[in-house]
């Protein structure tokens, strides 16, 4: 038994790549292992293992640039909810890792960990669809990391598209303007800590001070097999000025273009009208503070 | 595999099972008792330990992540000159009863007065700070008011700063 399972630890992404291409073996990566090790069976069938927290860029890397932010995929969320420059420019992501678990959850899981788990209740998953991230995948071809979206690397729950031995290296966000900026991330869940999400919903957007929405992005979770973003939403209120008639015109069209699945942690009607509500509760939210 | 690493400041290299989880290592190998298993799936922080200064589930971290980095356990807690003032204050509220929880809720404690960076302390921010540790017995409440009591203690912020035996 003892000598059945190999674990690489490399230090680096050059020793990491240099692993992955050497040899014909399907590697298991482990990041927080908040999630691997829960699923007993996938974990005890795994003969070859690497340990992404060994590798530098990925567990220790949040790099500041001039456009946007690369978090590397294996830093733990306490890191990111800790980082000043993420606390001041990404406040709905701080959010969303804030929520998951509890803190020894949340020092040692990862971001990277949430995408490859591809669990439809994911928390920061609608929350990287709203912040239009892009996704870095390794090893890298030529120098360079495939890019992916969140959603296109989701294929349904807890299936993903990556390839044998492609593991996620980074998570890049484009820096969001911040004029106008409104936010806001909502999870339904039996109780506050450790639930997994009957729904969340992430909103972000940006609006003038004549309550003019310029731009709007909504994506859920939990509701659908993958995370989603809601165009046919979106577009309504794009443009548009926000008043009580608005947002239930917004909740009546969220309701309708969702697709929300019955689970063990709820049911299709319930998620459906909750979603709805949860998004005017939002709006409303909003809507109070402007007219202030 | 061998992994080196320290546990409650001292220095161990073992020969593990790479399948093992630090839980097993620390419970089983290390005869670390505190360090129980619950749930066995980061539900009920039986199993908490301080991984370099933070708090963690100690059955879903592989043992081989350990290498290399400083590993805490209750046993280890009692060793430093603030645990008292903390053992004290659980049992002045009557927040201990079956015990099965306490030393993960201890070590959580720990971690958080350790890493608190608030100024006032609030319910919400204790709440907060022990989700992750079950207990069936107390209510919580009782918890709850002792580690209230614990974050506004004084000399127990100077403690961390000038006594605390650990790295980070």
């Amino acid at each position: 038994m003892k000598d059945e399972i190999i674990v690489r630890r490399p230090q680096n992404l050059t020793e990491l790549d240099q692993i992955l291409l050497e040899n014909g073996n399907s590697w298991t990566f482990v990041a927080g292992g908040t999630d691997l090790l829960v699923q007993k069976q996938v974990w005890q069938r795994a003969t070859h293992v690497i340990d992404l927290t060994s590798v530098t860029e990925l567990h220790q890397q949040v790099e500041v640039l001039p456009d946007k932010v690369r978090i590397g995929a294996a830093v733990p969320y306490t890191k990111i909810i800790k980082h000043p420059f993420i606390k001041e420019n990404f406040p709905i992501l701080c959010e969303a890792c804030r929520q998951i678990g509890s803190i020894q959850i949340q020092n040692r899981g990862t971001i990277g960990g949430n995408i490859a788990n591809a669990s439809p209740a994911g928390d920061t998953l609608p929350v990287l669809s709203a912040l239009d991230a892009e996704v870095l995948l390794g090893p890298r071809q030529n120098g360079t990391f495939t890019h992916f979206k969140p959603s296109e690397i989701m294929a349904g729950p807890g299936q993903t598209r990556l390839k044998q031995n492609q593991y996620i290296a980074f998570v890049e966000l484009p820096l969001p303007a911040k004029e106008g900026q409104f936010w806001a991330f909502r999870k339904i869940g039996q109780r506050q800590a450790m639930a997994i999400s009957k729904l969340s919903l992430a909103v972000l957007g940006w609006m003038d001070d004549l309550l003019t929405i310029k731009e709007i992005r909504i994506a859920t979770g939990s509701v659908a097999p993958v995370i989603q973003r809601h165009a046919k939403t979106e577009a309504l209120l794009n443009g548009q000025t926000l008043t009580e008639a608005l947002i239930e015109k917004a909740a009546e069209a969220l309701k309708n273009e969702i697709s929300p699945i019955s689970d063990i942690r709820s049911n299709a009607t319930y998620r459906r009208e909750t979603t709805a509500n949860v998004l005017k509760d939002v709006l409303y939210e909003l809507l109070m503070e402007k007219k202030k | 595999m061998i992994v080196s690493f320290k546990v409650n400041g001292r220095q161990v290299d073992l020969d593990i099972d790479p399948r093992k989880r630090l839980l097993d290592v620390l419970h089983d190998d290390l005869q670390l008792i505190s360090v129980k298993e619950g749930c066995g799936e980061g539900e009920c922080g039986a199993c908490t330990v301080l991984f370099d200064g933070q708090n963690v589930n100690s059955c879903l971290v592989p043992a081989f992540q350990a290498d290399g980095h400083e590993i805490v356990t209750l046993e280890g807690l009692k060793k430093w000159p603030g645990f008292s003032t903390i053992e004290r204050a659980y049992l002045e509220h009557g927040a201990v009863q079956c015990a099965y929880c306490l030393s993960g809720f201890v070590v959580s404690t720990v971690a958080y007065l350790k890493n608190q960076t608030e100024q006032t302390v609030n319910e919400d921010q204790v709440k907060y700070a022990l989700a992750g540790n079950l207990c069936r017995c107390t209510g919580y409440t009782k918890i709850v008011e002792a580690v209230k009591d614990l974050a506004e203690h004084e000399k127990l912020k100077e403690l961390f700063a000038e006594d605390w035996p650990y790295e980070r």
